[in-house]
């Protein structure tokens, strides 16, 4: 998984560097092991790569070394997103490869002919999902594959920069005014004297990635036209509605999960309480490398606030479950602080299969809705009941067949 | 009746079409061969438009029974003072008044010395020190532009919310100010750098005939400043404008348009107050809808506007009414009468307008006359020229491809299958999104915000208020 982003300003008056820095800050969710930002000042692009997350980088104190008006950057789950040279700078998010002659006949291409062209000759070469952003000295390249699989959105500064990123997140920071989502399929070449949208011409049916609304993006984003809150809410009211049971108190495993829990408490009329205080900085537990890393940290994430469960029957929201070890850990928790029951619902569907597109879902063996009913997996986590979404409900919540369900169901479109 | 008009862009070819149409006979005074204006006039006489007596010298030769100014450099220098006192009848503000539209330090202190509605906090600076010294001391959101009317070149708008990018602002806007001087955009203006305070909201455009007591407005036009598609990019001299089926733009209300007007008119009796002449010409009014006071002034022109004049001047079924009221002095009783139809007018521009200019000159363009008026759209030159029966650009503005229909949307549909029709080795662009349903619905819901906001601070008694409090210093209302 990655988060990417970049910005292009039309005048030599503005160093963007800083700029890019906050937007990696604000799609920090999308990958917290690697981080690189590059930007041009026309003569050549340089770029700073740190592992870990932007702020423990320490990229801030070496980000005076970057100067120019155009950058770009990326945070991934693995490494760098992407490649980079003294005169190209490539981030994706998605699931392809670039290898090192892909790349020199993308830059030789660039210098004789036509950007889009050399674009569309580059990506169609590569296999799997990406939005991805190409630096070049004097341009800034966005394009999105043909089934708008990862999100990509573009916007504006005043009269100054164009900005693109995988979510609104990275716009509001900076205070960009978004204009659209990128389309599938789509090439836009900015430009100091002009922007060009070049729209595919074999138009597809877009698949876009649906585990971005029940997780990967954030709640103050918007994509594909539509804010990732109002699902996250209208999830919480469709678990009340088909998977009700009689309890005191919803909890909502953080930071994902709350709002699910704040629609189902809502729907329900059963008091929401906080269960949960976290130590250190927040961590995206689910995509975290090791199972080790995965426990350390739940453990640090998630210490149960003992009087909110005390006594009483819970209904416990998270977003997903992928291994199960990691709810099982939460369920313990919560009976060891004195709750009476534990119910366990999840507002996500389950996840059956892994993702060829870049998502880190585990391998089918280690998945625990493969093989298990809902009432079986109740019982490995030693909850009282547990429930799923369903995905044709989630699919409901959304309006419409444009998604790639794929790790729910184990089928996918073709890129 | 002869017709004379002064200037040479697209402006004036759609003031030249609809006099023609009017059943005048067309000459023109311009600075260069505009091949539209070339088609329009009896005769079109080349000359400096900036020089009175020059333009005096053609008139003389000509004998008009009127003459329209259409550039407001021309007006900034004076030449419809000359005109008139060599007896002629001039439709276009005297160079005194249009000072309106040249110093926009001028305007801002006229709206504050009358208390005007829709003015906004600004200052002016005559030097680069002394504005870097204040952008240092009032950190913020600002607005910075050559206080002199530059054809939109310079203008800088900055919103300065966000404390961690504050170094990287601050930076851009001194140097911002220091190009405002070095690349002397503001001219001969002793104080050629301005900031005001920023706003944010929808633009729009309202056009006006006045004798100096009497106004005639037009229907209200909306431009596209940034370059770009999306509402990305450099600041223009406008790349495009709609207009919507009646007087008022679709996104905002006749209270809107009551409002914008009484500014206009209250501009009219100020200037007449300050100057001791009475304005006579064309006055527009730029707004913006803002929280801060709904409609809201950011500039004024002396002249119609370029593009927004092919929005009305296609559209005016009785423009000879209105010439007629302005060459009598008196356009009291006129009502401008218009085509009930929406129309989208899109601008055609090379690679390289507005920053680099020079590259963008002496392309070839060709240009399929027939489908273009298959699609139903209708083409105005701006800055092009014709040698040999080949059109080539002149680096800025090249066409301005019109159409009405009955929704914004189907005349931009409209003109986009013309712009197809126009073809060049060279690059050229124009903003595919101007008039469509996603760019409308988009400033709905901006003008609805502003709106929303600005109705709650009426209820409060806070219109063109800004309260502040500053800790050891105190509340400052302004």
């Amino acid at each position: 998984m990655a988060g990417i982003c970049g910005i292009y300003a039309f005048d030599e008056i503005w160093n963007v560097s800083r700029f890019v820095y906050y937007q990696l800050m604000a799609i920090q969710s999308r990958g917290q092991e690697g981080v690189g930002l590059s930007v041009t000042d026309y003569e050549k692009v340089r770029t700073l790569t740190a592992s870990g997350t932007v702020q423990e980088s320490l990229l801030s104190e070496k980000i005076n070394e970057l100067t120019g008006p155009a950058g770009v950057g990326g945070v991934s789950t693995r490494g760098i997103n992407g490649y980079v040279t003294e005169d190209v700078a490539i981030y994706y998010d998605g699931s392809v490869e670039l290898t090192a002659d892909a790349v020199d006949a993308l830059r030789n291409d660039l210098e004789t002919m036509k950007e889009e062209d050399a674009v569309r000759r580059f990506t169609s070469k590569l296999s799997g999902a990406y939005s991805m952003i190409i630096l070049t000295k004097d341009k800034m390249i966005a394009t999105r594959d043909a089934l708008g699989i990862k999100p990509f959105v573009i916007g504006g500064v005043g009269f100054d920069l164009a900005v693109v990123a995988s979510e609104t997140s990275a716009l509001d920071v900076i205070g960009a005014e978004f204009s659209r989502d990128i389309e599938p399929g789509e090439i836009v070449v900015i430009d100091k004297h002009y922007i060009d949208e070049i729209k595919s011409e074999q138009r597809k049916d877009p698949a876009h990635c649906i585990f971005e609304y029940v997780y990967l993006a954030r709640i103050d984003s918007k994509i594909n036209e539509i804010d990732v809150h109002e699902i996250r809410k209208k999830i919480g009211v469709l678990l009340a509605k088909e998977k009700p049971v009689e309890a005191d108190v919803v909890i909502g495993v953080p930071e994902t999960a709350i709002p699910f829990a704040m629609s189902y408490s809502n729907k329900t009329g059963i008091p929401i309480d906080i269960g949960f205080m976290r130590t250190g900085r927040h961590l995206r537990t689910a995509i975290r490398p090791t199972q080790m890393e995965r426990m350390i940290g739940v453990q640090l994430k998630l210490n149960p606030v003992k009087t909110a469960v005390r006594g009483k029957r819970v209904v416990l929201i998270d977003d997903s479950v992928v291994r199960g070890t990691t709810m099982r850990n939460i369920v313990n928790l919560l009976r060891k602080r004195g709750a009476k029951e534990v119910h366990v619902r999840i507002g996500s569907p389950q996840l059956v299969s892994p993702c060829p597109f870049g998502t880190e879902v585990p391998a089918t063996d280690e998945l625990i809705a493969v093989e298990n009913t809902e009432d079986e997996i109740a019982r490995i986590i030693d909850a009282d009941s547990f429930g799923y979404l369903h995905l044709e409900d989630l699919k409901k919540a959304l309006g419409g067949e444009c998604y790639c369900s794929g790790c729910m169901t184990g089928t996918y479109p073709e890129v | 009746m002869k017709f004379m008009i002064v200037g040479s862009g697209g402006r004036e070819h759609a003031i030249a079409e609809t006099a023609t149409r009017s059943g005048y006979e067309v000459y023109t005074a311009s600075d260069a061969r505009n091949p539209g204006l070339l088609a329009m006039s009896k005769e079109l006489h080349v000359v400096d438009i900036l020089d009175g007596a020059a333009v005096a010298k053609v008139a003389h030769n000509v004998q008009p029974d009127v003459i329209f100014i259409g550039s407001e450099e021309s007006l900034f220098a004076g030449v419809s003072d000359t005109l008139r006192k060599e007896g002629f009848n001039v439709i276009g503000a005297s160079q005194k008044t249009a000072e309106i539209e040249k110093s926009k330090g001028f305007m801002r202190k006229l709206m504050e010395k009358y208390g005007m509605h829709g003015r906004l906090r600004f200052k002016t600076f005559s030097n680069i020190n002394e504005a870097i010294r204040y952008i240092d001391e009032y950190p913020g959101s600002v607005a910075i532009k050559p206080t002199r009317q530059a054809g939109g070149k310079g203008v800088k708008v900055i919103a300065d919310i966000q404390a961690y990018l504050k170094e990287e602002k601050s930076h851009a806007k001194k140097r911002h100010v220091s190009d405002i001087v070095e690349q002397k955009l503001s001219k001969d203006l002793e104080d050629p750098i301005l900031i005001e305070e920023r706003v944010e909201g929808v633009e729009y455009t309202l056009q006006c005939f006045t004798d100096g007591t009497h106004i005639v407005p037009l229907k209200m036009v909306q431009d596209h400043p940034h370059a770009f598609v999306e509402d990305i990019g450099p600041e223009t001299g406008g790349m495009g404008s709609i207009a919507g089926t009646g007087n008022v733009l679709p996104f905002l209300t006749k209270r809107d348009y009551d409002t914008s007007f009484d500014i206009v008119k209250k501009v009219v009796q100020a200037i007449k107050k300050e100057t001791g002449e009475p304005y006579f010409g064309v006055l527009s009014g730029q707004f913006m809808l803002t929280e801060k006071w709904g409609p809201t002034v950011i500039e004024f022109y002396s002249r119609l506007g370029d593009p927004e004049t092919v929005n009305v001047m296609p559209q005016l079924q009785n423009f000879d009414e209105i010439v007629n009221g302005m060459m009598n002095g008196n356009v009291a009783n006129i009502d401008a009468k218009f085509e009930e139809k929406a129309n989208v007018v899109k601008v055609v521009a090379p690679k390289g307008y507005p920053n680099e200019r020079g590259m963008g000159k002496g392309h070839e363009v060709a240009i399929d006359f027939d489908k273009v008026a298959q699609s139903g759209s209708h083409i105005y030159f701006g800055s092009m020229y014709e040698e040999n029966g080949t059109y080539y650009t002149g680096g800025s503005r090249a066409l301005e491809v019109y159409a009405s229909a009955d929704t914004v949307e189907e005349a931009s549909q409209k003109v986009e299958q013309a712009i197809s029709h126009i073809k060049s080795d060279w690059k050229l662009f124009h903003r595919k999104d101007i008039g469509t349903k996603a760019l409308m619905q988009k400033r709905q819901d901006q003008a609805d915000l502003a709106r929303d906001i600005f109705r709650y601070r009426e209820a409060r008694g806070l219109i063109g208020k800004t309260i502040d409090w500053i800790p050891g210093i105190g509340k400052i209302e302004t």
